[in-house]
């Protein structure tokens, strides 16, 4: 066969004109009998790793998968198998056996900026790789986002080491000097000719070859390829109206003429090139050039963490230890100890103490800022991470997970991400900036991809179909990968017409295009962090946001090269948790870090009381327990001890509820069955599943417990596992899932467990799929629920005010968690311009707990230095309007907030009078000068005799303007009417008999549609509690209008009430009576805000599309359109 | 503006929807509700709701984008029509029009009699009124914006509009918000109390509108401005209706008309001759120009022969009573000074021989190529009315980077299917039969592939490959084999698609 090996591909991270992914290439190429190929996008090397690792992987003998990130937490992705039917002529050893020859260049089709064709270029070796690099990282810090600026003196300047194709283009005038300028700094230069069926073929390939021979420059073959196969054509002309901004229909010349750059046989090449053979025979020798492949990339941990004289691992062992022994001041525990040096030696033989040091480095500076944090992840949760104040989980108390996961073999680089207040974590990243310098650190990119909504969107502006049916289409569509399989069901559903060949056409491209990567963009926190030149291993880019730099590759990008990065994230619990501590020292005169606050004793009261508030779903603002699933979980789970929040933040997750793992744990934590644990036959250890699933039972909750009953049981290997993991994940798409199947059933029948035992435990793994969390990110969580947990308990009244204070987060808002502190007994005083601070703040009060006082944060709107001047210039108190406007100096618009949220009441002016008195002073800013003077102009004036203003409408001014009321709930005044029409109380519901029918009214707080969406759940508020609603979703088709727009809803249903009394209504009918809201208070207009939990204003989906700062902290379910 | 749509669809023989129909517009960065129909409104969609919103209430929505043009024009229309009422009115957006009827009611029954009169013309042409009459303009706009409308009797003005909400006075989110959170919620809330501290709080113009509506002060409205900026028009105190008397009519029109243009260095582009019948109906007459145009003369020719070639001749039924000229759309045109021989430029005559041509004949009957920008040669060129000025999408080919015309400029269509001997399967033709006579290629240039655009509907799927070829005699072909030799089941076939010069 002859050779030939494409040259000039472009995949789809040449954004919107590449039309295949590089795994794609890579395996069309093999296919297709092609020696080698190279990957090179335009000015950008974002897409080559991938390309490298199918081919790692094949070399392997595994198949290409792909994953498509859903979210930004962890085990948030799904794998997708692109090629299912892949049913070429050779087996996968065959496959495996050609991986092995195949010659992979990566590199860059630089585009530049004054006329000069593309070029192509490709390292010949590391510092080749460098030169690249940097050059790219030159072009794109010179322009804005996304572009990069480029001109020929750049590249002459860095051509050694490079091997070089000019591509010419008709458009491009500077080809005769491109090459003449080239060929004087560079021997590795190539002119390329591509036989593309245009006009002209072959009267340019004899021009390109008088051209070629003037400057000495062989020439050489290639097809100039954008996609794998000519299939593609529609999908890149898709490609080029979403770029250009056109519908196809007047697209015209903007696209190609034909379908003729795709991958094509060797042969066809040699046939094409008939006249220049000596083209195709280049192809050889360019490869020969190149000597580089991606896994000469050595990863470089940076040298500051150690200091001189010792080595890395010596000096972790020091610091180790040395922190241990103030950890435990009466001594480290045996257990511990032995731990710790277990885990030691591990990483010394993993050589992984740098970046042990390097986290220790930035936590350690956290610490001193006094901004707390907290490690999670695989390596996180270990005896070392305790005493270097990593995480605060501590290793004595708890049994830790470390060497599960940092196995030897497994070749996975260690993983901690560390979350820090989110309030300050931009302080931790310029700290990072400033030691090791923008040229060593950067921050990873996040590939933005085609989802299901985008991808039609943009798919249908170009086949030119109306904004509305796109967006019908797109909002049955709810969010899932898989959901688009069924395309006509789902067209259906959205009234139009599945024979419509325009939107079957369309739902057809946009399945294709989905996971096409639309650009990138800069990852929340990810730090990679290098000892030499960053812009050597990998091209930076500037970020939309100023100052900020991002490298191109993204996480898997980097694990797959071997790089180490550093999660820096933020997290708005810990916020809160540093806030109330700082309230409590100063309120209450302790001070307490995350690790004083311990679950070690559960038989304490202290523990216990925490654990029975717990149990009785009594968890608003707690981290991760909040939720509505989980406040319905806890009194069913009863946690008793540490280990079960760590189980309870792992149940309540599609995951587990999907592979119906909820129900056998609970009915074996309840004794109601009984764990058992199947042994195999001798000579095997017979506890061996006993020891990996006793902690939870016997069931498998946690997504590392799956890879190892696949270990342990039946003894997989690493890439056995690997392979299970991925085959596990797309098992839907094709049948590799089956060769598991039976390798592990087989594989454990024969250790002796019983056949069905086996096929029961595979399907369980099976249906668990990718969706399980990961134990070690749980336990990090838990101690955050626990030391959450514990100041609700013991300081509601610190709680409630850091919570308010830290918003937005969480899933409530203001009104529920003030009123959930009345309820526990907290005093909470109104807003008012002589005692508030900006922030929410506590007074002295009787016993147990300090008073809170409402702040003028609290205010939509209220600026925080109007908040400082009016305290500062206090004084004593502010004796009337005029007064406060004369010495704050604040703005009228300030005062009016002021008089609007109520906040005179010292002063002894209701809402309604001083905003009418306010009213009437100047609305500039009066010279100081003047300021007294015109004090006087304001003489007295007629009584205008205002009507007074009811307490009704009060309370819905003060949801208007603070979002909260502490005079009544306004449902207090609705009460009688709903009363006669035989409406209940929620607290009410509790009176009566399991399976009435009963009708209940409250404000809506929240509106979900978790999981597979059969379900809609309502979540109601009156005067006396809540309520829970729940329609089921063959019902909701018909209450959808009142379900989506009432503020205040009427539920009418069956009583549902579980043996642990948690309440349902299952609504068979909604009525919308927000009318009655709106009456109450003519002059306000009432809007109580929604929980940010609600999904119809805040539509789960639309996070990941919006920056993912605020980590997804929300069980995941479905977007709610 | 619903409206304004449902009219259309009525105009277009649509069906009407049976769903809401709301009209949406752009506010900054969501899509929101600017107009609803009643239905709409019954489902609790009202203007100011993001349309996101109203969609996941009311999913089967029929949905229009605003055009604020067109409800602007129709407007405009309604007020040209209510000139029949009164000769002072002004257009009040996006929805209003006031009429000062002082005086005029007697002609029409009286007050009621006019309304009831407006009312029902009005329904008759698809649209919901709201009409009331009162002392001042302000009072009566705010009844019918903000109360039920109605016959305001003299001087009760604060009796009767007490009731409407402070929002009547159209003072702004700001001061209505204020004057609510004062607990002062309605006109009689205000009404009743002292005006200084009002004044002193949302400002004199404020307590002036005030005083607008509860009828102390009155200002008069400002008549619109015929919109068509050169329009002439003659009303004829008895109906003509012979078309003598008509076209000496439109020639004194025209002859006003081209004056005014003239006077502003302007042309006109289109013209719009309204024939108003004696008995309410209009008939409008639309006329397009290649050229701006400003000759009295050539403007009343062309409106002679638009005229006669009617198909629908102008009926005058009892008589026109008024006949309105006006230039819809014009543009800048200076004086062209005339060459020395005294003759106008030479394309000046082809443009003015395309106007009348297309005047006599329909725009559709004379036309020109432009550019069209797609692949396939047969898309590649477009025919379109001469005088229409729509711009090409395309530019026309070049020349070849080589020197060679890359496509005849001859094209047959459809092009001929010819019987070829070719190289199997890539190659071009050897010889070729074309109307039973065979030709022998000695130099063949190609291919050239394009493929179909598979976005249309059509039967054209497979690629073409292209050649350029010569025969023996140096007669220049452009041939295309349909399909690939060995893929498909189809036969392959080859067409002549055009011959070089």
């Amino acid at each position: 066969m002859s050779f030939y090996a494409e040259l000039a591909t472009a995949t789809n991270f040449s954004f919107l004109r590449g039309a295949s992914h590089a795994q794609d290439m890579v395996l069309t190429a093999l296919l297709l009998g092609h020696k080698g190929i190279g990957i090179a996008d335009r000015n950008s090397v974002a897409g080559v790793v991938r390309a490298f690792g199918t081919l790692e992987d094949l070399r392997k003998g595994v198949k290409p998968v792909e994953k498509l990130r859903e979210g930004s937490g962890p085990g948030e992705y799904v794998l997708v198998d692109r090629h299912p039917e892949l049913d070429q002529p050779f087996t996968l050893a065959e496959l495996q056996a050609r991986a092995k020859t195949f010659k992979l260049a990566v590199g860059a089709r630089l585009v530049f900026t004054d006329g000069t064709p593309d070029i192509i270029a490709y390292p010949q070796d590391l510092e080749g790789w460098g030169k690249l690099c940097r050059l790219l990282t030159r072009g794109n810090r010179k322009a804005k986002k996304g572009e990069c600026i480029l001109t020929l003196p750049d590249l002459v300047f860095a051509a050694s080491g490079l091997s070089l194709i000019v591509m010419p283009d008709d458009e491009k005038p500077g080809l005769d000097k491109a090459l003449k300028e080239l060929s004087r700094v560079s021997v590795t230069l190539w002119l390329g000719a591509s036989m593309g069926h245009q006009s002209n073929d072959l009267r340019r390939l004899h021009h390109l070859r008088l051209l070629a021979q003037a400057h000495g420059v062989p020439l050489i073959a290639t097809n100039d390829v954008l996609y794998h196969t000519a299939g593609q054509r529609d999908l890149q002309d898709i490609l080029t109206c979403i770029r250009e901004g056109v519908t196809i229909e007047t697209a015209g010349t903007r696209l190609e003429v034909n379908a003729e750059r795709h991958l094509k046989t060797p042969e066809e090449m040699e046939r094409l090139f008939q006249p220049c053979p000596h083209a195709i025979a280049q192809t050889e020798t360019f490869l020969q050039t190149i000597d580089f492949s991606l896994d000469q990339l050595r990863y470089q941990y940076p040298e500051e963490p150690v200091p001189k004289g010792w080595s890395p691992q010596a000096w972790l062992e020091e610091l180790t230890w040395r922190r241990a022994e103030l950890r435990y001041p009466q001594g480290i525990p045996s257990k511990v100890r032995t731990q710790i040096e277990s885990e030691l030696v591990l990483i010394g033989e993993l050589n992984y103490a740098t970046y042990f040091l390097t986290i220790y480095d930035i936590v350690r500076v956290a610490q001193d800022k006094r901004i707390l944090c907290q490690g999670r992840g695989s390596a996180a949760n270990s005896a070392v991470c305790y005493a270097l104040g990593i995480t605060a989980v501590d290793p004595a108390e708890h049994q830790l997970l470390f060497a599960r996961f940092l196995s030897k073999n497994r070749g996975e680089p260690p993983d901690i991400d560390v979350d820090f207040e989110h309030e300050r974590r931009e302080e931790i990243i310029q700290h990072i900036y400033e030691t090791y310098g923008r040229h060593r650190a950067g921050i990873a990119a996040t590939v933005i991809s085609y989802r299901p909504r985008s991808a039609i969107r943009e798919v249908g502006k170009a086949l030119g179909l109306t904004e509305d049916i796109t967006s019908r289409i797109a909002s049955t569509v709810w969010g899932s990968w898989s959901g688009v399989g069924l395309p006509e069901k789902h067209i259906k559903q959205a009234g139009l017409d599945p024979d419509n060949p325009n939107i079957l056409r369309a739902m057809n491209l946009a399945t294709r295009l989905l996971g096409f990567p639309r650009h990138l963009s800069q990852h929340v926190g990810g730090f990679i962090l290098t000892q030499n030149r960053l812009d050597t291993y990998v091209p930076i880019a500037n970020a939309a946001m100023d100052e900020r730099t991002f490298i191109e590759w993204d996480k898997d990008d980097i694990d797959r090269v071997g790089m180490l990065k550093v999660d820096v994230l933020g997290l708005g619990m810990l916020t809160c948790i540093r806030k109330a501590f700082d309230l409590i020292a100063l309120h209450h005169g302790k001070r307490y870090e995350l690790a004083d606050v311990s679950a070690a004793d559960p038989e304490s009261a202290e523990v216990a009381g925490v654990f029975e508030m717990l149990e009785k779903g009594d968890s608003i603002g707690v981290f991760q327990v909040e939720s509505r699933a989980q406040i319905n979980m806890l009194p069913r789970l009863k946690p008793k001890k540490f280990y079960d929040l760590v189980i309870q933040v792992a149940i309540v997750r599609p995951g587990p509820i999907q592979g119906d793992m909820v129900h056998p744990y609970l009915r074996r934590r309840n004794g109601e069955e009984e764990a058992i644990y199947p042994e195999p036959g001798p000579p095997h250890d017979k506890d061996e599943l006993r020891n990996v699933l006793k902690r939870t039972l016997g069931v498998p909750l946690f997504q590392e417990q799956a890879m190892q009953i696949a270990m342990v049981a039946a003894e997989f290997t690493d890439v056995e596992a690997n392979g299970l993991r991925k085959a596990m994940a797309t098992f839907r798409h094709n049948g590799t899932i089956g060769e598991f199947e039976k390798m592990m059933v087989t594989r454990m029948i024969a250790r002796g467990y019983k056949p069905e035992f086996a096929q029961r435990c595979f399907n369980q793994i099976k249906g668990f799929g990718d969706y399980g969390f990961p134990e070690s990110h749980a336990a990090s969580f838990a101690k955050l629920v626990y030391v959450s947990a514990w100041i609700k308990k013991y300081y509601p009244e610190v709680f409630a005010c850091a919570l308010l204070n830290s918003q937005p987060m969480g899933f409530y808002a203001p009104a529920q968690i003030v009123r959930d502190a009345r309820e526990h007994g907290v005093e909470v005083r109104p807003v008012d311009a002589n005692c508030s601070a900006h922030d929410n703040g506590l007074e002295d009060a009787p016993d147990p707990y300090c008073a809170l006082r409402i702040g003028f944060r609290q205010i939509d709107g209220f600026k925080k230095d109007w908040s400082e001047r009016l305290v500062a210039r206090r004084g004593g108190n502010y004796e009337s309007i005029e007064d406060l406007w004369q010495r704050s100096g604040v703005p009228v618009r300030a005062l009016t907030l002021l008089a609007d949220a109520d906040a005179m009441g010292t002063i002894g002016l209701d809402r309604r009078e001083a905003a009418w008195r306010i009213r009437r002073l100047p609305q500039d800013d009066p010279l100081p000068l003047f300021a007294a003077a015109q004090g006087r102009e304001l003489g007295e004036e007629d009584d205008m005799d205002l009507p007074e203003m009811a307490l009704s409408e009060h309370v819905i001014a003060d949801y208007q303007t603070a979002r909260l009321s502490l005079k009544a709930h306004p449902m207090v005044f609705l009460r009688e009417q709903f009363a006669a029409e035989g409406v209940l109380s929620c607290k009410g519901l509790d009176h009566v008999p399991d399976g009435r029918m009963v009708k209940v009214a409250g404000i809506v707080l929240v509106r979900q549609r978790p999981g597979k969406g059969n379900a809609i759940f309502m979540i109601l508020e009156d005067e006396t509690g809540i309520a829970n609603g729940l329609m089921w979703s063959s019902r909701f088709e018909k209450y959808r209008r009142e379900i989506m727009a009432s503020r205040l809803a009427v539920i009418e249903g069956q009583l549902q009430k579980s043996k642990e009394g948690v309440i349902h209504v299952i609504a068979s009918a909604v009525h919308d009576r927000s009318d009655l809201l709106d009456a109450l208070a003519i002059s306000h207009r009432a809007n109580p805000q929604l929980t940010r939990a609600d999904e119809a204003t805040h539509p789960v989906q639309q996070r990941s599309h919006g920056h993912p700062r605020n980590r997804r902290v929300v069980p995941k379910s479905r977007d709610f359109h | 503006m619903t409206d304004r749509l449902v009219r259309l669809a009525i105009q277009d023989g649509r069906k009407q929807g049976e769903h809401p129909l709301v009209v949406v517009a752009r506010k900054g960065n969501i899509l929101a509700l600017v107009g609803a129909d009643a239905n709409a409104r019954r489902q609790g969609l009202r203007p100011g709701l993001a349309f996101a919103d109203a969609k996941a209430r009311v999913p089967q929505l029929e949905v229009a984008e605003h055009d604020e043009t067109a409800d602007a024009d129709l407007l405009e229309r309604l007020a040209d029509w209510c000139d029949r009422y009164s000769p002072l009115v002004a257009v009040e957006p996006p929805d209003g029009i006031v009429c000062d009827i002082t005086g005029v009611s007697h002609l029409f029954g009286g007050e009621a009699g006019l309304v009831a009169d407006m009312e029902n013309r009005l329904r008759a042409q698809g649209f919901a009124t709201r009409i009331a009459i009162a002392g001042t303009a302000r009072a009566a706009r705010a009844l019918a914006r903000f109360g039920r409308g109605g016959i305001v009797p003299v001087g009760a003005e604060a009796h009767s509009l007490a009731g409407l909400p402070v929002e009547a006075l159209e003072a702004g989110e700001k001061t209505t918000t204020g004057l609510r959170r004062a607990g002062l919620t309605s006109i009689a809330d205000l009404a009743a109390r002292p005006r200084k501290p009002l004044a002193a709080r949302f400002g004199d113009q404020m307590t002036a509108i005030l005083a607008q509506i509860l009828g102390e002060i009155d200002r008069p409205i400002t008549p619109r401005r015929p919109l068509p900026d050169f329009v002439a028009e003659q009303r004829f105190a008895d109906p003509i209706g012979l078309m003598d008397d008509i076209v000496f009519a439109l020639t004194t029109l025209s002859q006003n008309l081209c004056k005014s243009l003239d006077r502003h260095g302007q042309g006109g582009r289109c013209f719009e001759a309204a024939f108003f019948r004696a008995d309410g109906k209009v008939t409008r007459i639309e006329l397009l120009s290649g050229q701006p145009l400003k000759e009295a003369g050539v403007l009343t020719r062309l409106l002679e022969m638009r005229l006669e070639a009617l198909i629908d001749p102008l009926d005058p039924g009892f008589g026109f009573d008024m006949i309105r000229l006006s230039v819809l759309a014009g543009d800048d045109m200076a004086a062209i000074q005339s060459g020395l021989d005294g003759k106008a430029m030479a394309s000046g005559e082809v443009r003015d021989l395309i106007d009348r041509l297309s005047a006599r004949f329909g725009a559709g009957s004379v036309q020109r190529f432009v550019a069209n920008d797609s692949h396939l040669p047969e898309r590649a060129a477009r025919a379109i009315p001469a005088i229409s000025d729509e711009s090409p999408s395309g530019v026309w080919r070049q020349m070849g980077p080589f020197g060679v015309p890359a496509r005849p400029l001859f094209l047959f269509y459809p092009a001929p299917t010819i019987e070829v001997i070719a190289e199997v399967p890539h190659g071009p033709p050897r010889r070729f039969q074309w109307r039973r006579a065979w030709f022998d290629i000695v130099k063949a240039e190609g291919p050239e592939r394009i493929s179909p655009e598979w976005w249309r509907k059509t039967s054209d799927t497979r690629a073409r490959d292209y050649f350029r070829i010569e025969d023996t005699a140096g007669r220049r072909f452009w041939v295309f084999r349909y399909g690939f030799y060995g893929i498909g089941t189809e036969p392959v076939r080859w067409y002549l698609h055009g011959v070089f010069p």
